[in-house]
């Protein structure tokens, strides 16, 4: 009887991962599977052990410069953008590989599709070809007044660590040895203040925390310029929030939403803790549709400025050094 | 048992505060779904600000809410809960449970945290002398520009990113040499920043001693590329000369002129402009003796004067009989009796010096004002027709065919996406304006005949929040 329920569980997990793999758009206990791809890319190449990269800033966003076939210009290192995501302004010509309806959020990503690029890369590391989607970002470039290719996502360096430096302006992209570390000839920086795991789930980072003692997963968003907090968790949370200011904006479609930036202390990443944390407070319900899971809270540039971080995608380890 | 929980929570929230601002109790609080909001009506009026603007309120003013006048803030949907005189507590409910707010964080963050220009691109200035301690960045006699990092021989690539390549990481290359890295940029006059990239990493040029911030925790070094020299000749036995002028608020001390031969010199970036100038010799101020443009002002001292910029020639056929032509445009103040055209060849001409920009004109024939025939674009100001011309224009918009037309106009973020300011001239099968813009990203659309399109021939646009789309157009420096 023992073996049957094994036999069942084993079935209808199969069941749930055949699902997933083909699954174009769907919603499996709780996690969203926007889209699921089969064909896998190829792995990057790159002639390096540790890869320097200067980076570029624009408001709090992290810019790394890459080229798409011959073309050279701006991207946002974006860990909270599974995989590379283009500019339509510059990139809706591409040709389609299948039609986009990841999170079914109305009237916003309407004109997403997936289109194959060939000859990517960013400095030495060279990706033969790789899946992208294709999407409007006007807002950043408008926001920023900065020409934005793109975002890179985490897919990206899902066989490599990367750390990040936002004092001095460079990130290195680290090949790592047979058990997924950095190989200690290579290591920059030693002993992190911050080391704690993270779950990669539909290729964007959760990390575990709390606040005020109450656990909360936090996705970590390197294209989240504040730190960011669902108004419903907050309430659990933080019952009691002093708000520096309250905002409305226009959302989804054309309609207002309203974001209050408050202060809170008692975050605690790993067993780090972390105080005065600015926070804007609004419902990320479509952010958590967008991630494919729902999320507490976003830690963005408030979190990050914190210290030099690296994020090693094969042991799902997140450290933070303290800036020299 | 909740409730009593939460009241305790503010309270003790509320008594830090009590003790944190003893002269001040104005805050906000959000709780229970529920903005707090108390006014100390005994906070300065940069108090009452303060906190009006935290609660979403900026525009109220301050002085008759403290006279007790709430109306306006009952208005933005508060309802006071307590008031001893003194402090005025009032709540509203927190309506944020709308699923409406964007998919991704920079959605929300681009429009709350603003930021200003384009960072690593200085602004604009009259003028620019530069400074090394040791000279890494100069003009080769072909007018390239030679930019020269000592040293880092070791160093496996060496990159020169600025203001002049887009900060670009990937563009410009620097070439080992025996004693450093040199990279070679055909450079505009003007005011430029850069950094060299060692290895990946940034590094500002330690013998330029003009530098500013780059916003981000280090600093751009600052680089003026030349475009006038200032020239005396003789005065073999002076032994210092210097030039000071308006564009740099007459400091003697500052751009020194260097004997070379039989002439004493000084290189400079001059912006656009007319400025006035005089030589400084051995404590004793005298004009240009090689410039004959000078200007005596109401004390009685001569300076000499420079006008730099593009030369328009301003000319109008016809009008034979007129006894004066003048031109007057906002490149002038509008002042109609100030540029007289002279009769050339049975046309009224005038070449006229001007700063790059965008400029309205008329002729003015006998005191009747009329616009340039030989000029079809035209601007609109205060519902007044005007010709219009950009100098140093850089960007042309063509619109190809519409050869049925009657009017194409213009707008876009440049003008407030006014659709009656600017219209485009017909020329041979196109619909031309040409403008200067400020570098960065612009969105336009054209007008033709009242209806609004995106430009056909432009391949880039974005979608707008009209749900219809603007064309694009990226400006360099």
């Amino acid at each position: 009887m023992r073996n049957l329920y094994i036999y069942v569980i084993i079935l209808l997990l199969s069941a749930g991962i055949r699902q997933s793999t083909y699954a174009m758009d769907g919603k499996i206990g709780g996690i969203y599977f926007p889209q699921a791809y089969d064909d896998p890319d190829p792995d990057p190449q790159g002639d390096f052990k540790t890869l320097v990269i200067p980076i570029k800033r624009a408001g709090n966003l992290i810019i790394v410069e890459a080229k798409v076939d011959s073309v050279a210009g701006n991207f946002v290192l974006d860990t909270g953008a599974p995989h590379l995501v283009l500019n339509a302004t510059y990139f809706r010509d591409m040709p389609p590989i299948m039609n986009q309806e990841s999170g079914g959020i109305n009237g916003e990503v309407s004109n997403t599709f997936t289109t194959e690029v060939t000859n990517f890369s960013i400095f030495d590391l060279y990706y033969k070809r790789l899946k992208a989607d294709v999407t409007d970002l006007s807002a950043i470039e408008n926001g920023r007044n900065i020409k934005i290719l793109g975002l890179l996502g985490t897919r990206l360096f899902s066989k490599f660590a990367i750390t990040v430096d936002v004092i001095q302006n460079v990130m290195y992209i680290h090949k790592l040895d047979e058990d997924g570390f950095i190989p200690a000839s290579e290591l920059i920086y030693h002993n992190p203040f911050l080391k704690t795991t993270f779950k990669l789930m539909n290729d964007v980072i959760f990390l575990k925390g709390s606040v005020n003692k109450n656990t909360t997963w936090f996705a970590f968003d390197t294209g989240a310029e504040t730190n960011l907090l669902d108004y419903r968790r907050s309430k659990k949370i933080l019952p009691v929030m002093e708000v520096q200011s309250t905002s409305t904006l226009t959302g989804v479609g054309g309609s207002t939403f309203q974001v209050l930036t408050a202060k809170f202390d008692n975050l605690i990443i790993g067993d780090q803790a972390f105080m005065k944390n600015r926070v804007m407070v609004t419902n990320l319900d479509n952010i958590g549709k967008a991630y494919g899971h729902s999320v507490d809270g976003i830690l963005g540039y408030d979190f990050f400025i914190r210290g030099i971080f690296t994020i090693n995608f094969v042991k799902k380890e997140f450290e933070m050094y303290t800036y020299k | 048992m909740r409730v009593w929980r939460l009241i305790l929570l503010v309270f003790a929230l509320l008594l830090s505060d009590v003790i944190a601002y003893a002269q001040n109790r104005n805050n906000l609080i959000a709780a229970k779904d529920e903005f707090i909001l108390l006014i100390d009506l005994r906070s300065s009026k940069a108090e009452m600000d303060t906190i009006l603007k935290r609660a979403g309120m900026p525009g109220l003013s301050a002085s008759k809410i403290q006279k007790g006048d709430f109306y306006h803030i009952y208005k933005e949907g508060w309802k006071m809960i307590q008031n001893n005189g003194k402090v005025v507590q009032f709540k509203k409910p927190i309506t944020i449970n709308h699923d409406n707010a964007p998919s991704k964080p920079f959605l929300i963050t681009t429009d709350l945290i603003k930021t200003e220009g384009i960072p690593g691109y200085p602004g604009e200035v009259s003028y620019g002398v530069n400074k090394f301690s040791r000279v890494t960045v100069d003009e080769l006699p072909s007018g390239i520009t030679r930019f020269f990092l000592p040293g880092n021989t070791d160093a496996r690539k060496v990159m020169l990113s600025g203001s002049f390549n887009t900060w670009s990481l990937t563009k410009t290359s620097m070439l080992k040499t025996d004693s450093g890295w040199i990279s070679d940029v055909k450079l505009q006059p003007g005011i430029y920043a850069y950094k060299f990239i060692v290895n990946g990493r940034w590094m500002s040029d330690k013998y330029n001693l003009l530098h500013e911030e780059d916003g981000y925790n280090g600093t751009n070094s600052i680089y003026y590329r030349y475009n006038y020299t200032f020239q005396l000749a003789g005065y073999n036995n002076a032994k210092k000369v210097s030039v000071a002028g308006s564009f740099n608020k007459w400091n003697a001390n500052e751009i020194p002129l260097v004997k070379n031969g039989k002439s004493w010199r000084a290189e400079i970036y001059l912006n656009d402009g007319m400025f006035t100038y005089r030589f400084m010799v051995d404590g004793n101020w005298i004009t240009d003796p090689a410039n004959t443009k000078k200007v005596t002002d109401e004390k009685g001292v001569a300076t000499s004067v420079i006008n730099l910029g593009e030369t328009i020639n301003f000319s109008l056929k016809g009008y034979a009989d007129a006894k004066k032509v003048c031109v007057a445009g906002s490149f002038n103040g509008w002042k109609p009796n100030q540029l007289f055209l002279k009769r050339v060849n049975n046309e009224w001409v005038l070449p006229v010096t001007m700063a790059a920009g965008n400029y309205q004109y008329k002729f003015i024939a006998d005191n009747k004002w009329i616009t340039d025939p030989s000029n079809n674009c035209y601007a609109v100001s205060d519902g007044i027709t005007n010709s219009f011309i950009s100098v140093g224009a850089n960007h042309t918009f063509r619109l190809k065919g519409y050869n049925n037309a009657q009017t194409v106009r213009i707008a876009g973020d440049f003008n407030n996406w006014d659709p009656e300011q600017y219209t485009m001239g017909r020329k041979g099968d196109e619909w031309v304006i040409s403008m200067r813009f400020k570098p960065g990203k612009h969105h336009y659309k054209y007008i033709v005949d009242g209806n609004w399109i995106i430009d056909p021939g432009n391949k880039l646009w974005e979608p707008n929040q009209q749900g219809t789309n603007n064309s694009i157009i990226w400006v360099d420096k």
